[in-house]
């Protein structure tokens, strides 16, 4: 639409010119510039030129978006303006008429009130067969409060309805009852096994590198798979055919920069984008002298590439790279990396046939280093997935699409490897590697059934073979229970299948469309998954045990059933939507009391296995387009695991099982320099396990805790942040500048990371007795850890 | 590992804490903690019987002296009786002669009220402790400068290798949570024979006491999980606080049961840092 106005103007303007229109006059006294468009740095011939305070002196831009004014009295603000553009006024003095001045203007749709901040169609939600599916434009993302500064996309997805945290400032995801480990969290299609930073506290996932992000919480199409409880489906930006462009921004704890543009011709493209953290910069400003040669860091790197080979194919090369470092005194090291890469052919076979086939390769991989004359060790893991997926999608009519492919995975866990360091006196460790295959054939189809009446299905197959090199264990027991019981080993060679599993993955979803303002959706959905996480804390740690179907341990299921109600009003200005879902769990696992898996070759001796199911519904009232912008969501739900040898064998909670959960973001444009957002987060406190009572034992005064896990709650969680956008006034210059201020919790809610029961001496919290002296009294307490509180942050970001 | 977590969390986060009340529930009924300790050395073995009790309550903790406490070994009809004593409020062997022997199991059973408790354990084979060595060492990661102790031994054993070993300096035993020194043969046992350092700084003029303990399994495992609970701190990155798993069994009557049946060999060596070495 844009460029066809510009287009008309263009003509409208040489038509002028050819009537021998003249709009400029040549004076040696002049001031002279160019308009241009900041996206291309396209000339934008016909732009008004004229001084703020004598409209009458205007004139406008030539073919080569030249101009000439004459000057009045200086200083004075001349204003630059151009349809479909925003306005740019710039304070002129005597010193720009010696210049040529550039004036870059900016697509306008951004700030027009009336157009939609987003990709997708202002009924989407009412009119598309998808249920459980949310996104959040990287526009949305970028204006919410972070902690930090950090702009965060997976903490901003737990904005979401069906959507918990782990706690106090982790992104971890837990969607709909499933466990972190549950989300297929991909870039350009290849899966990322860690998707954390520093703990958990900051995702992989810098921003400004980022196009489009979606959250399937329940029925994801057929040919997505292999996890239970969600996909998140991030796309890399690509970069644009035309000029070089960048954006980055320096924050309190990293900076970033992106760069694209035009890759050899016009037919080819780049992304480049960095991010690095400098908290090892703060740690040398300590006063502790441990905490001065301490390092701490993580950086992002990540580049895409895409070619046209022709009018019907284009390739892509895809590439992420993240790494974390955390060094104690040049003695201990713990670093963990990302890297993924993907390769993606897209092919037009008609008007009506494409064909997409892609390939990837993930790896993650940890490293561990003491440096010790006496106990000094490496320890080392790494697991990867090696994949290739294609899809032929067929448009056979408006009413029906079709689509079908093939999608096979290669899981390769390598041994967990302890070497020690020369001169160690302890022993080294090996496991043995742990490999599967999984080839997944699929088919779906979207048919309308009638105006009202549409579906989607399909149907996944998902054959699955724990494959050598490798080694099984055989128990004297009937079901493994201790190393002791083993009984013998079987050796197997590469790719000689071990254990085969297969799988029918069904997913129908309907949509009723009432008016052309209310829908209904309903859909059904199985999924396996062949990969898990062996740990039973709730945050993720980077050296979390990564375990494969196979003998002892079968593969995950979850079966989901949804319903959901849909309305826009106010002419699509507002969504609203409920959404209600029952899921059930089979075969998820926990650990034993005490489990070791780290170093264990044989982890089915540690595992314990059952059964789950959560429920709940999904209330969310959203407006897109405006001034204002945001959303409200509420979420009752419940989430119940039932595991023999855990809670008595009874149902329960686990940690963040949260019944109540409001969420409320809001965005304000106040005018074009400022704007301002505000989140508010309310939820049920997380399910844990307080100390009934005290004993002794072994001369400790020890915590005593029910058999039943979990039957206590932390209190309610809430929190308010909020930030300050200032935005540069648009003087037309190429570069272009934001400072964002923001408070993560606003009103320094304390809310509990942790709470320690345990034994306070001499009624100080931090007694040591090397320092404090004696032990003169004692009793026991409670004492909370909590985090952030009113934690302000600033951030410059920039575009060029 | 999860002292390694606390730390690194607690340098990387900006974190506070203060004292706070939480509504906690309470113990329903009486739930009996049994300590049973039966060695080679008459001087350790003791059974002590307590109570639980509520989380806030601060008033004595009752001892319980009215049970009938002995062990027997299993398939030879010896029993070996215990009585109270009240200046250890303790069950000890009524026959102080009577201790552990290598290779027999021993059965604990504690008749209280209605209830019958055992437990079961094997006396296993001590290693040998060669001889300790101490140096002075400048401070370190995790470690601050002072005299470092390390004792030299062999444990020729294939199977059961589940050690603890506790530090007692100038006659006061080392019992906080940082001081379970616990081992098995995960990371093999070479480091036993080259020299195992005690993680203590010591100054010239301590008299330091060493006593290596071989354990059962499931007593080792006890231990382990014991240290879980004294290192958990409720937090995202803590597994589901849990009791540790008992080896003592209810034979008769309903009850919980807490605590421990230990059988195990002690070695005991000591020795003086002189300034001069």
């Amino acid at each position: 639409m844009q460029s066809q106005v510009r287009f008309f103007l263009k003509c409208l303007f040489l038509i002028i010119l050819l009537a021998g229109g003249n709009v400029s006059a040549q004076e040696a006294t002049l001031l002279s510039g160019e308009v241009m468009d900041v996206t291309n740095s396209e000339p934008l011939p016909g732009a008004n030129i004229y001084w703020e305070n004598d409209i009458s002196t205007g004139v406008a831009a030539d073919l080569d978006g030249k101009f000439q004014i004459k000057p009045v009295s200086l200083p004075a603000r001349l204003v630059v303006s151009y349809i479909g553009f925003e306005k740019s006024i710039r304070t002129i003095t005597q010193n720009d008429l010696d210049k040529e001045l550039r004036f870059f203007l900016k697509p306008e749709e951004m700030s027009l009130d009336e157009i939609i901040i987003m990709e997708r169609r202002p009924d989407e939600q009412v009119k598309n067969l998808e249920t459980g599916k949310s996104t959040i434009p990287m526009e949305t993302i970028r204006n919410i409060p972070a902690l930090f500064g950090e702009v965060d996309l997976l903490r901003s997805l737990q904005l979401l309805p069906g959507v918990q945290t782990a706690g106090e400032g982790t992104t971890g995801l837990f969607v709909r009852g499933g466990s972190n480990d549950q989300n297929l969290i991909q870039i350009d299609g290849a899966p990322v096994y860690n998707a954390s930073h520093f703990f958990g506290f900051f995702s992989v996932f810098n921003p400004d590198a980022l196009d489009q992000v979606e959250l399937y919480k329940g029925n994801m199409p057929a040919s997505f798979g292999g996890r239970l409880s969600s996909l998140i489906d991030v796309t890399l930006k690509e970069g644009n055919n035309e000029q070089i462009h960048g954006e980055g921004g320096i924050g309190s704890i990293s900076s970033r920069l992106t760069i694209n543009g035009p890759l050899f011709s016009d037919k080819s493209t780049f992304v480049v984008s960095a991010r690095r953290t400098y908290a090892d910069v703060f740690l040398k400003l300590s006063k502790d002298e441990d905490l001065q040669n301490n390092k701490l860091n993580f950086h992002d790197l990540s580049g895409k590439f895409s070619f046209l080979l022709g009018e019907k194919d284009k390739l892509t090369f895809s590439t992420y790279q993240g790494s974390d470092f955390l060094g104690l005194d040049e003695a201990f090291g713990l670093g963990w990396t990302n890297w993924v890469s993907s390769a993606q052919w897209n092919r037009n076979i008609s008007d009506k046939a494409f064909f997409d086939l892609q390939a990837y390769h993930s790896k993650y991989n940890y490293r561990v280093e003491f440096d010790d004359p006496d106990n000094g060790f490496e320890w080392n893991n790494k697991l990867s997935e090696t994949g290739i997926k294609g899809q032929w999608t067929l448009l056979q009519s408006e009413s029906l699409q079709t689509y079908w492919g093939f999608h096979s995975q290669y899981y390769h866990f390598a041994p967990i490897e302890l070497l020690p360091a020369p001169n160690s006196n302890i022993l080294p460790i090996s496991t043995n590697p742990k490999n599967g295959i999984l080839n997944n054939l699929f088919a779906g189809l979207t048919y309308e059934i009638s105006p009202k009446l549409s579906t989607e299905a399909g149907l996944r197959w998902g054959l699955y073979n724990q494959v050598g090199r490798g080694v099984d264990y055989l128990y004297s027991t009937e079901s493994p229970e201790r190393s002791e019981d083993i009984t013998d080993s079987v050796n197997y060679n590469t790719l000689e299948n071990i254990k085969f599993y297969q799988g029918l993955e069904p997913r129908i979803a309907f949509r009723y469309l009432i008016n052309e303002q209310f829908s209904i959706k309903t859909a059904y959905n199985r999924n396996f998954q062949y990969v898990q996480i062996a740990s039973n804390s709730s945050a993720g740690l980077p050296i979390d045990r990564w375990i494969l179907a196979g003998t002892y341990v079968p593969p995950i299921r979850a079966d989901q059933v949804s319903v959901g109600l849909f309305h826009n009003f106010d002419e699509n200005r507002w969504e609203f939507s409920i959404e209600g879902y029952y899921k059930d769990f089979r075969n998820i696992i926990d650990l034993k009391n005490g489990a070791n898996v780290l170093f264990n070759d044989n982890v089915e001796t540690e595992i314990l296995t059952g059964n789950g199911w959560a429920y709940g519904a999904e209330f969310l009232l959203r407006k897109n387009i405006g001034k204002t912008t945001g959303w409200l969501a509420y979420t009752y739900s419940r989430t119940w695991r039932k595991i023999e040898g855990i809670s008595e064998g009874q149902a329960y909670n686990p940690r963040y099982d949260r019944p109540n959960d409001i969420t409320m973001v809001l965005n304000h444009e106040f005018s074009s320099s400022w704007s301002a957002g505000l989140t508010f987060v309310y939820t049920t406190g997380q399910a844990v396990s307080f100390p009934i009572g005290t004993y002794i034992a072994d001369n400790q005064t020890l915590p005593l805790y029910s058999d039943l896990r979990n039957e206590d709650r932390y209190p309610n969680y809430h929190r308010m942040d909020a930030s300050v956008t200032w935005k540069n006034p648009d003087k037309g210059r190429k570069w272009r500048g934001s400072w964002n201020f923001s408070v993560y919790n606003l009103y320094g809610r304390k809310n509990p990371f942790a709470y320690e029961f345990r034994e306070i001496y001499n009624d100080d919290l931090n007694y040591d007795q090397s320092k404090d002296g004696p032990i003169v009294s004692s009793r026991p307490g409670i004492v909370m850890t909590y985090l952030f509180t009113f934690l302000p942050s600033i951030t410059y970001n920039f575009q060029f | 590992m999860q002292r390694l977590w606390i730390y690194l969390l607690a340098i990387s986060l900006l974190s506070c804490q203060e004292e706070v009340d939480l509504p906690l529930a309470t113990i329903d009924g009486v739930v009996p903690v049994i300590e049973g300790t039966w060695t080679d050395w008459n001087s350790y073995n003791e059974v002590r019987i307590s109570l639980a009790q509520n989380y806030f309550d601060t008033t004595a903790r009752r001892v319980i002296s009215d049970a009938r406490v002995f062990i027997s070994i299993p398939g030879s009809g010896k029993i070996i009786p215990f009585s109270y004593r009240p200046e250890s409020f303790s069950f000890r062997p009524v026959n102080p002669r009577e201790v552990a022997k290598v290779g027999e199991t021993y059965q604990l059973f504690v008749e209280w009220e209605d209830k019958v408790f055992s437990s079961k354990g094997l006396m296993l084979e001590a290693p040998t402790v060669d001889s300790l060595t101490y140096e002075y060492q400048e401070e370190r990661l995790f470690r601050e400068a002072g005299y470092y102790i390390k004792v030299y031994g062999k444990i020729p054993f294939e199977k059961d290798n589940n050690y603890r070993i506790r530090v007692i300096e100038n006659d006061t035993l080392k019992n906080d949570r940082d001081d379970y020194l616990l081992f098995d043969d995960t990371f093999g046992l070479t480091f036993f024979e080259e020299g195992l350092e005690l993680g203590y700084a010591f100054e010239p003029g301590d008299r330091v006491g060493l006593e290596l303990y071989r354990m059962n399994r499931d007593m080792f495992d006890y231990f382990t999980q014991l240290v879980n609970l004294l290192f958990s701190d409720g937090g995202l990155f803590s597994p589901p606080p849990q009791n540790p798993d008992t080896n003592i069994k209810l034979l008769k009557g309903e009850s919980e049961v807490l605590g421990f049946f230990l059988v195990s060999p002690v070695l005991r060596e000591s020795i003086f840092i002189r300034r001069d070495k």
